[in-house]
């Protein structure tokens, strides 16, 4: 039995998105959360409010995932192992909004609401195509919620976070199984994703908007802007 | 039978898969079974603070850095005597390599890391299992079974307390591929669905202290 080949990173390259500001620069231009952006336009961020917006950024992921797995029970092609997992999972996810709404209600603020979500009309016709659009999305939930949780300020809001964090890495390895790929939990340092790329990767399902302005390909303007801001 | 039975490339006696857990339950103590560790009841409020972090605070991102390195050399031996012993084959001998490998990368970053810090690298401690650990399949996976969440509680727990920001990225990563690794011994469990947890469950340092100490970790 080969050893598999692991590149072993620094502390220093986990960091991905490498600020808050950082952060927040993608999410002004994707449209990501149009509360966050405003209030950071607008000069209001403050430590708390960074924190509140990552969560409502976070449940809005988790509204995405949640509504997903829901039309895919209610399409009626699952059986099997898949039927059980995928139960799992709408149940899952349904919690994890559960538990970011009253996380957001618990500090004073509002969460956002369920945004309108948008899939391909083939998306729910076959077990096979829930399964591949489920592997896209477990593994971007993932990389948000690592790319995002050294963001937080508040040890409990992160806390919280990682409660949440760990159960879509099961979802991807349960994913796995059903796709046949093994082995089925394969990643020793699992990757943390930039806003830019959990904007674009979910921005279809979004109404399309997160990508008018490209993600991190900015214009030479909104860089000028965001440098600014 | 089911599908994930039917891929089984072996047969386990959950007989004896049984009996043999009952006994490395009574050898290692109360200290799983005390925590609480796979039960209900932790659902919606896991997501709330609980304040496990609280007993890291104070440690400093070395000592947590240096408890962190120990459950991953703990974690990395007990897999690779696994393999060493010959239970696996087939599609389960490669997710019990993939761990060990993913135990011992973890723990050649928290090395890296200490020394980054100019901390020490403790020295590696004589690890002790219980009688039978290697002996079948079914009892290695058990054991398994309590050591992921074991590893998944004090990175999850400790995360907050950290200080440094590039070392929480690192720590949440491996927090994730311990969480990982927890639904693929369930896989290697036939349990069915895998994805059995809403909210993973931080554990106070206490509680991985306990946990590990029958093992040989006693920092």
């Amino acid at each position: 039995m080969e050893n598999h080949t692991i590149n072993v990173p620094g502390a220093q390259e986990f960091a991905r998105p490498r600020s808050r500001r950082d952060f927040f620069k993608s999410l002004a231009v994707a449209g990501a959360g149009a509360t966050a952006a405003s209030m950071l336009l607008s000069g209001k961020a403050s430590a708390q409010t960074d924190d509140v917006d990552i969560a409502n950024f976070a449940l809005t992921l988790e509204y995405l995932e949640a509504d997903f797995y829901a039309r895919a029970l209610d399409a009626g092609v699952l059986s099997g192992d898949a039927l059980g997992v995928v139960e799992n999972l709408a149940s899952h996810e349904a919690q994890h909004v559960d538990a970011l709404v009253g996380l957001i209600e618990s500090v004073g603020a509002t969460p956002v609401e369920k945004p309108t979500l948008t899939f391909p009309t083939d998306a729910f016709s076959s077990q096979a195509s829930i399964l591949d659009l489920a592997a896209t999305f477990e593994p971007v939930g993932v990389g948000a919620y690592l790319g995002a949780a050294p963001l937080i300020s508040s040890p409990d809001i992160l806390a919280a976070a990682g409660s949440i964090e760990g159960v879509e890495g099961e979802h991807v390895v349960a994913i796995n199984m059903l796709l046949g790929v093994v082995p089925y939990a394969n990643e020793a340092f699992p990757k943390a994703l930039t806003l830019d790329e959990v904007s674009a990767a979910v921005a279809p399902f979004l109404g399309g908007k997160m990508l008018s302005t490209g993600g991190p390909q900015l214009s030479p303007m909104e860089a000028y802007r965001l440098g600014h801001l | 039978m089911s599908e994930v039975e039917s891929r089984i490339p072996l047969g386990i006696d959950r007989e004896v898969s049984r009996r043999n857990f009952l006994k490395t339950a009574a050898w290692t103590g109360a200290a799983f079974s005390a925590m609480g560790i796979g039960g209900f009841g932790v659902a919606v409020r896991r997501a709330e603070a609980q304040g496990e972090y609280k007993t890291y605070e104070g440690l400093g991102d070395a000592a947590i850095l240096q408890f962190a390195y120990l459950l991953e050399l703990l974690e990395g031996t007990f897999y690779a005597e696994g393999v060493e012993a010959g239970l696996f084959k087939d599609a389960f001998l490669e997710q019990i390599v993939a761990i060990r490998d993913h135990e011992m990368a973890h723990a050649d970053a928290l090395a890296a890391t200490l020394g980054d810090l100019g901390a020490e690298v403790p020295a590696t401690p004589q690890f002790t299992f219980p009688p039978g650990t290697f002996g079948d399949a079914a009892t290695f996976l058990e054991l398994a079974a309590t050591f992921e969440p074991v590893g998944i509680g004090a990175y999850q727990g400790a995360a907050p307390a950290l200080q440094s920001k590039d070392i929480l990225a690192a720590a949440i990563s491996i927090h994730n591929a311990e969480c990982q690794h927890r639904c693929a011994i369930n896989i290697l469990n036939l349990i069915n669905p895998p994805n059995d947890l809403a909210f993973e469950v931080a554990l106070p340092l206490e509680d991985v202290q306990a946990a590990v100490e029958p093992f040989g970790i006693t920092g």
